[in-house]
């Protein structure tokens, strides 16, 4: 498998998506089933909710940084629009419940902290494992510089 | 002569009253979550495009100020609230909870890597089993947290929501990403089973906690509690990343956007008559005067 490299992301792709169904699959399975209009439901509120929340951050960072040599409207005015059609569309998912919203953005907040710490947690691991490997001497590297001086003798 | 006592220490009294009634007033705005944890988010992301600006800007002195500012707002807000008032305290009592394992986790894989047989390892060799001992010690500590019992902050209520979910998608997310780089480590081969072993290791057991969790509970909740969280909070979860995704598009997509439409330097306005004539009156000059030559 080593021999071919650059297909590398078909079958791991392939692999992790087989891995994500078989852990709903294993739930669907101890809990007896579950609708799918309130999956997709739930997870309709979850993509406009979290649309919304970024485009306000990266509208209020795009606002502290406003600059002379800056094209601003296009984004300024984009970001306000996106901001306002997410949480517009979520306030209404959520049968307008102010109090909904926020359990929904700290649920946001909560799950995109845990997988930034899964994320930090595998490859932190994987990096310290990688950086204790030992090479063999590369005799490359040993060689000296000749300052460009080459001397090549040729057979007649 | 208490009278007169009275009479110099009562200015005194009166502002040291007013202090108390304005550090409890402060306190009693900031138990208010758009205050005291949606504003201070905002500030944070100010922050950030302060942080952004050019190096001459008078705005790119202030990001360490605005965000201490807005962490000790949201510090405040932590505590003089509980973490059944509302789901912001509840999500704060979460970060504290999992701050020590995840420190600890951070904390000992950077040793161990810069302590490693890597050239860019400053640190002394020694503290490389330290390194490890300290990141495998986080492992186990958070292993041991998601199991047990949670805190009367997370116990009930919205706390238990957003602490079941925090466990859920950490679970989730290190069993995927273990393999993914597993699965890694073994397609681009090398010498790079011990690598792939240990992290098929941590696949295997992020996998038996979520199948015990989900076929019998944990200590705070049960399998019917774990398997409404997986099919709600979690699916939120999973949408939220691709809005999170999707908005990160447009928004490169109003910067494209924006470029786009910006005029193109090179381009040069046309002459007016009055430059044409100009021009007409300077070119004839000259060739009158190279006619003469």
């Amino acid at each position: 498998m080593s021999g071919n490299k650059d297909s590398w992301w078909g079958p791991i792709g392939l692999l992790l998506f087989l891995i994500a169904i078989g852990m709903d699959l294993l739930v669907w399975n101890f809990s007896g089933g579950v609708e799918i209009y309130s999956i997709v439901q739930n997870m309709i509120i979850g993509f406009t909710l979290a649309f919304g929340m970024t485009s306000l951050a990266l509208l209020v960072v795009s606002l502290s940084a406003v600059h002379k040599h800056m094209r601003w409207q296009e984004q300024v005015l984009g970001l306000a629009v996106f901001t306002i059609l997410g949480i517009s569309l979520a306030y209404w998912s959520l049968e307008e419940s102010t109090q909904s919203l926020r359990e929904n953005g700290a649920i946001l907040i909560a799950g995109l902290i845990a997988m930034l710490a899964a994320i930090g947690l595998v490859f932190g691991l994987l990096l310290a494992l990688i950086t204790g490997r030992t090479h063999e001497p590369d005799l490359l590297i040993s060689l000296k510089s000749t300052d460009g001086d080459v001397e090549i003798e040729l057979e007649a | 002569m208490k009278a007169v006592v009275n009479q110099a220490t009562a200015q005194y009294k009166h502002s040291n009253l007013m202090y108390h009634i304005d550090t409890h007033a402060c306190m009693s705005v900031l138990e208010e979550p758009w205050l005291g944890f949606w504003l201070p988010i905002a500030i944070l992301c100010i922050s950030v495009g302060f942080w952004l600006t050019d190096r001459k800007d008078w705005r790119h002195r202030l990001p360490i100020l605005t965000s201490i500012t807005a962490l000790s707002i949201i510090g405040i807000h932590g505590a003089t609230t509980r973490g059944e008032d509302s789901p912001e305290t509840a999500l704060l009592a979460v970060l504290l909870r999992i701050a020590g394992p995840v420190s600890m986790m951070a904390l000992g894989s950077l040793i161990a890597i810069f302590s490693g047989p890597s050239p860019v390892g400053p640190l002394p060799k020694f503290l490389r089993p330290m390194g490890f001992l300290l990141a495998y010690g986080g492992l186990f500590w958070v292993g041991w947290i998601l199991i047990s019992k949670p805190s009367s902050a997370i116990a009930n209520g919205i706390g238990e929501i957003i602490w079941s979910t925090w466990v859920n998608v950490f679970l989730s997310m290190m069993i995927l990403v273990s393999a993914l780089a597993g699965s890694f480590c073994i397609v681009m081969g090398e010498r790079r089973q011990k690598e792939a072993t240990i992290l098929a290791a941590l696949t295997i057991a992020g996998g038996f906690m979520f199948w015990t969790i989900m076929k019998d509970g944990s200590g705070g909740l049960d399998a019917a509690g774990w398997h409404e969280i997986h099919w709600n909070q979690m699916m939120v979860v999973i949408g939220g990343l691709f809005g999170m995704i999707t908005a990160s598009i447009g928004f490169v997509y109003l910067v494209v956007m924006a470029e786009r439409r910006q005029p193109d330097p090179d381009v040069v306005a046309p002459l007016s008559e009055e430059e044409k004539s100009v021009v007409d009156a300077v070119l004839r000059l000259h060739l009158d005067n190279l006619e003469d030559e």
